[in-house]
């Protein structure tokens, strides 16, 4: 159950009832039995946050009495087609389910993707690298890319398909983190790291088309970017707007940036200029 | 338990960089996209370096490469060795930072320093 402390005010979930310590704090207090039974004179130092009646649960959260199979396929439709839906109803005190599905479907989809790529593509692919290292401003990078494309060994193929998980749960959380920042720059992190991770981790779905050769990691990492915001504004309950800017704010930063110092650099040539 | 998982990560990210040279792929294959499309840094430019610099102990170094960077990994291991030993049955938690309108103006600023600072150092 979710528990919010009367001294920090910081949320935490806990399994058992009775005198315990706040783990924010550190100071004691009381979990009632029943959430609706607050015994007299603890009333007042707690506040207890019982999930309201939408937050069942997802369908993943609830793959003990659904199958796994069918939890996974209805939480992926969810949360493709009623995004708002699958948010709305998750639980911020599942973090390890939703850390299991994130990690199941990014390295699936990924070792799959590493497969077909050296596989089937990989003589297309290096073509395709030599072909965008050939100019632009990104060249030297294309060029490398493929100079590492090509000096892949099955062994070191085998690795990497090995570290697969341990590389997405550190993207996982630090992409939390950075979204987390944000949001609470913003001052909309209303709901604690909890709501943010679950937020990351369910919009990780379309992320199954990273197994889609060519078209459908673009499409699968937008479609992300739009479902995280979509995520923070159910699990925070913010308005869409600030949701949409939390998660743009790290490219939107570095944007705005760049255009405020070329206009100055603009204004100072054209006062430069004869 | 997100507790947890944020020191695993932050783990992760140390003992790559001091694992990993910095000249050769993996690492090598980070050159920043904004940087080659514009000439300018971008926020994160130079942590690679400067999460090796502080994993060596050259805390200078690191400052210099990108001090958002250089606090990230400072501020990784103090979680980790807090998380550490929390699991040893550490009790003692610090109050949670209340993020007010003067704090979060103030983290945006040093934002803005920051990226200044790089700007204004040039080179990779």
């Amino acid at each position: 159950m979710l528990v919010r402390c009367p001294s920090c005010r910081s949320t935490f979930s806990t399994e058992r009832t009775g005198p315990q310590d706040c783990p924010a704090c550190g100071k004691p207090l009381v979990v009632p039995d029943s959430p609706g039974v607050v015994p007299a004179g603890v009333q007042s130092s707690l506040q207890s946050t019982a999930q309201p009646q939408a937050e069942q649960g997802t369908p993943w959260e609830r793959r003990a009495e659904l199958g796994t199979w069918r939890a996974y396929r209805d939480t992926v439709v969810q949360a493709l087609f009623e995004p708002a839906r699958l948010f709305g109803s998750a639980r911020l005190d599942r973090g390890p389910a939703q850390l299991g599905f994130a990690l199941l479907t990014v390295s699936a989809a990924s070792i799959v993707a590493q497969l077909v790529d050296y596989f089937f593509l990989r003589n297309w692919t290096q073509m395709f690298l030599r072909r965008l290292g050939g100019s632009g401003p990104m060249a030297s990078y294309w060029q490398k890319l493929a100079e590492a494309a090509r000096e892949t060994s099955p062994r070191s193929a085998a690795l990497w398909a090995l570290l697969t998980p341990l590389v997405v749960l550190v993207a996982l959380y630090l992409n939390a983190a950075v979204t987390h920042l944000a949001t609470a720059l913003l001052g909309q992190a209303k709901r604690g790291f909890a709501a943010t991770f679950a937020a990351c981790a369910y919009a990780c779905a379309p992320l199954l088309l990273l197994a889609i050769p060519g078209c459908g990691s673009p499409v699968g990492v937008v479609w992300t970017v739009v479902l995280t915001g979509v995520g923070l504004q159910q699990t925070h309950r913010i308005p869409g707007r600030t949701a949409a800017a939390a998660v743009l704010a790290p490219y939107a930063l570095i944007c705005c940036a760049t255009c405020a110092l070329g206009v100055l650099g603009g204004m100072a040539a054209l006062r430069g200029s004869p | 338990m997100h507790a947890l998982g944020l020191a695993a990560a932050g783990l992760a990210v140390l003992l790559s960089a001091a694992v990993l040279p910095l000249d050769a792929p993996p690492l090598s294959l980070f050159p920043c996209p904004f940087r080659a499309a514009t000439l300018l840094p971008c926020l994160s430019c130079g942590c690679t370096h400067a999460f090796a610099a502080a994993v060596r102990l050259h805390p200078i170094d690191a400052l210099r490469s990108n001090p958002l960077g250089a606090f990230a990994a400072a501020a990784f291991a103090v979680h980790i060795v807090w998380t550490a030993l929390r699991l040893c049955g550490l009790r003692w938690v610090p109050a949670p930072l209340p993020v007010t309108p003067r704090v979060r103006i103030g983290a945006a600023a040093l934002l803005g320093l920051n990226w200044a600072f790089l700007v204004l150092r040039g080179g990779p």
